[in-house]
């Protein structure tokens, strides 16, 4: 990965083959988590950090929230996760974004990072993984924290660039 | 639904069950471990147009006391920053202020 950086006014990075991949695979799987029941899918601690409560103790206040906001919010996610889907090379190569494509980026690799974090039960004292030198790579929960760490850093690279960007435009 | 219509001043000849309804709601962001502290800062700013020194003593704030009121005013428009926050991923919620 080439993080991003800001060239003129497009947000450029490059993904190899096999990054690209994995951040496709995890759009497919964000969509549908997305797109599931809200009744059948109710419980999900995954989802209940991706649309959460409204209302930190009064359940009623927080359920007029959640009738008032969910489909949108639902709806919103999904149209960032296909632009970014739109913009991402499937075989790998350069990405290059406009400032509202880069926001969509922005919040949906911020959704992966919160959904992966929640599913590894991700702590303000968790660290990245070691790397793996014996070569039996068997470690599932240690290559997703890679990834995890992984998006981190395409995701911090991404701000660092907007906000260097607004920055220079004053 | 009531809200933009009604006048935002009301006159202080208040019994207490009025300055109840009068107290100001607010919009609280709560510490999580997965959002990056710098991607904080810049939805303060992107969202409520806070220059960089009052973005980043709000994030602080969030990161070291484990929350933040960064918003405050009517129920609906808390309601909408609280959206509005959710849409960013930022752990939100909104309340009549304490």
């Amino acid at each position: 990965m080439r993080p991003f950086r800001r060239r003129g006014d497009e947000l450029v990075a490059r993904l190899v083959d096999a990054e690209a991949g994995i951040v496709g695979l995890l759009l497919d799987q964000l969509e549908q988590l997305l797109s599931a029941d809200p009744v059948d899918s109710g419980g999900d601690p995954v989802l209940a950090r991706l649309l959460p409560p409204g209302h930190a103790s009064d359940p009623e206040i927080a359920a007029d929230y959640r009738d008032l906001t969910e489909e949108g919010l639902r709806s919103d996610k999904a149209a960032d996760l296909a632009m970014v889907r739109a913009t991402l090379p499937p075989e790998g190569g350069e990405i290059r974004l406009d400032d509202e494509q880069a926001r969509a980026w922005l919040r949906t690799t911020n959704d992966l990072r919160l959904a992966l974090g929640t599913r590894l039960g991700v702590t303000a004292e968790t660290e990245p993984p070691e790397l793996d030198s014996s070569g039996d790579g068997a470690d599932e929960e240690g290559s997703q924290l890679a990834v995890y760490y992984w998006l981190t850093a395409v995701q911090g690279s991404l701000v660092d660039a907007l906000v260097a960007g607004r920055g220079g435009r004053r | 639904m009531a809200g933009p219509l009604a006048p935002a001043w009301t006159p202080e000849t208040t019994t207490g069950e009025e300055s109840e309804l009068d107290r100001p709601w607010v919009t609280v962001v709560w510490d999580d471990p997965v959002n990056l502290m710098t991607y904080v800062t810049f939805v303060l700013q992107e969202l409520f147009g806070y220059d960089e020194p009052t973005a980043t003593e709000l994030m602080l704030q969030v990161h070291n006391e484990g929350k933040a009121i960064v918003s405050s005013g009517p129920r609906e428009r808390m309601e909408h920053d609280t959206n509005r926050l959710h849409a960013y991923g930022l752990w939100a919620t909104y309340q009549r202020d304490a």
